[in-house]
């Protein structure tokens, strides 16, 4: 009698199969559409097109390589960036790119290089800009204001911060109002009335800090540098830790996602479990985004 | 015939290029126009509290002896939000010339309106909030 484990194994390895030996380029494609279809992008104009278009690539055979899936996405995407100009967050940026990479590269000679080459590069150099901004140009990063500021006023990190810093929400709202009181000019000196962080809070801040250059720093460097240097070869690591660390933070699982898509179009095809640790962490961030425990 | 295909070649690296090219002009616009790092696809994101729904926008109607905040309606969210964002004279004109268009309880019309864009800052040790002016427009209105 095969039981139910056997039963299990068996899909289970099916599963297994089908990733393993499914094209490189295939993957990261089906992973994108995943992405647009979990995460709609754009307004009422552009987002029900969008919807239409990534799941027609992937439902209908055939057409998961073809141009006028891709050609579109990439207008649409290109579309929303423009009409909500000067707001999109980064993520909408990177959508537009990459599906405008995705229908270049299918009109090439070589899908597979051009693919590659893109996600690469663009993935190094999303993160050289964001270490360049965190680094350089922003003046309250690095000495861990930032985090202090975001975990007591973001909603996105309001689970980690109680969690971590023992604060009911009553707590946390607390901190939160004097932070986001309406001021034009400065606060009277005298008089006010200055609540007390949380003894954690700044260790806590720098801890995040520096995680997020080392990190951002290593996946920016190990990108940008050619294939054949030897950080190059760890490439793959150092965007799988970065997702699913800090998407078990920051809940922006569309940019999650769409990393993890350009990742697997530039890895080696003969590395079989970089691809299973991509797809393993596409579904960690999925289960984050849903468990109470981090969110 | 190989012209074409090296042409086909070079569009693999338009994607790559546009992203620099517009990762690059956004501390530019950054630095001289008071964009909010968090916006343009500089990828300024998460490196700095100054992100535009955390800043405020100020509006006052000016005529005559008369200075008088306006309140900024809801349906004027979105055009405020984008002037917050990036306070350049067409965004604080634009928001200028929708304000214009409501009612004002003074006699006359207002001879111009000013739209200020703040941003809160925070002390590095007790976080204490603070407001600084990012920009401030002042925009005639037609008849005077």
């Amino acid at each position: 009698m095969k039981g139910i484990k056997g039963r299990i194994t068996e899909r289970l390895s099916g599963i297994y199969a089908g990733i393993g030996g499914m094209n490189i380029v295939d993957l990261s494609l089906r992973l994108t559409l995943l992405d647009m279809l979990l995460r709609p992008v754009g307004d009422r104009t552009v987002r029900p097109l969008t919807l239409v278009f990534a799941a027609l690539g992937l439902l209908i055979p055939g057409q998961l390589r073809s141009k006028l899936i891709w050609l579109p996405l990439a207008f649409l995407t290109g579309l929303r960036v423009l009409l909500d100009w000067p707001l999109p967050d980064n993520h909408a940026y990177l959508l537009f790119y990459w599906c405008l990479a995705v229908a270049i590269a299918l009109s090439s000679r070589d899908s597979e290089r051009c693919l590659a080459f893109n996600g690469k590069y663009m993935i190094g150099l999303a993160f050289a800009f964001a270490l360049l901004w965190k680094a350089f140009l922003s003046g309250d990063f690095m000495d861990g204001r930032f985090f202090s500021i975001a975990m007591l006023t973001d909603p996105r990190f309001e689970a980690f911060t109680g969690s971590l810093l023992s604060l009911d929400v009553n707590e946390i709202e607390g901190l939160r109002l004097f932070l986001e009181q309406h001021i034009d000019g400065k606060l009277p000196a005298r008089g006010l009335d200055i609540p007390s962080l949380p003894s954690k809070l700044h260790l806590v801040s720098e801890i995040l800090t520096y995680w997020t250059v080392l990190i951002e720093g290593a996946v920016a460097i190990s990108f940008l540098l050619p294939s054949r240097a030897a950080v190059s070869r760890l490439r793959d690591s150092f965007l799988i830790l970065f997702c699913i660390t800090t998407y078990s933070v920051a809940t922006v699982e569309g940019f999650g996602w769409l990393l993890i898509a350009m990742g697997v179009s530039q890895s080696d095809e003969r590395r079989k479990a970089v691809r299973y640790l991509y797809v393993a962490a596409f579904f960690l961030i999925l289960v984050y985004s849903y468990l109470p425990m981090f969110r | 015939m190989i012209k074409y295909l090296r042409s086909k070649a070079c569009l693999c690296y338009i994607p790559v290029l546009l992203l620099t090219a517009v990762a690059l002009t956004q501390p530019y616009l950054a630095h001289n126009y008071g964009l909010s790092p968090w916006s343009g696809g500089g990828f300024g994101m998460f490196s700095t509290s100054d992100a535009p729904w955390r800043r405020h926008v100020h509006a006052y109607s000016v005529s005559p002896g008369v200075r008088r905040e306006i309140v900024i309606p809801d349906y004027l969210r979105d055009t405020a939000l984008r002037a917050a964002a990036l306070p350049a004279d067409t965004y604080l004109a634009r928001l200028a010339e929708e304000l214009a268009e409501i009612p004002s309880p003074e006699s006359g019309t207002a001879r111009s309106i000013i739209i200020q864009v703040w941003k809160t800052e925070y002390d590095p040790a007790f976080l204490v909030p603070s407001g600084s002016m990012v920009r401030s427009l002042e925009v005639p209105l037609e008849g005077d």
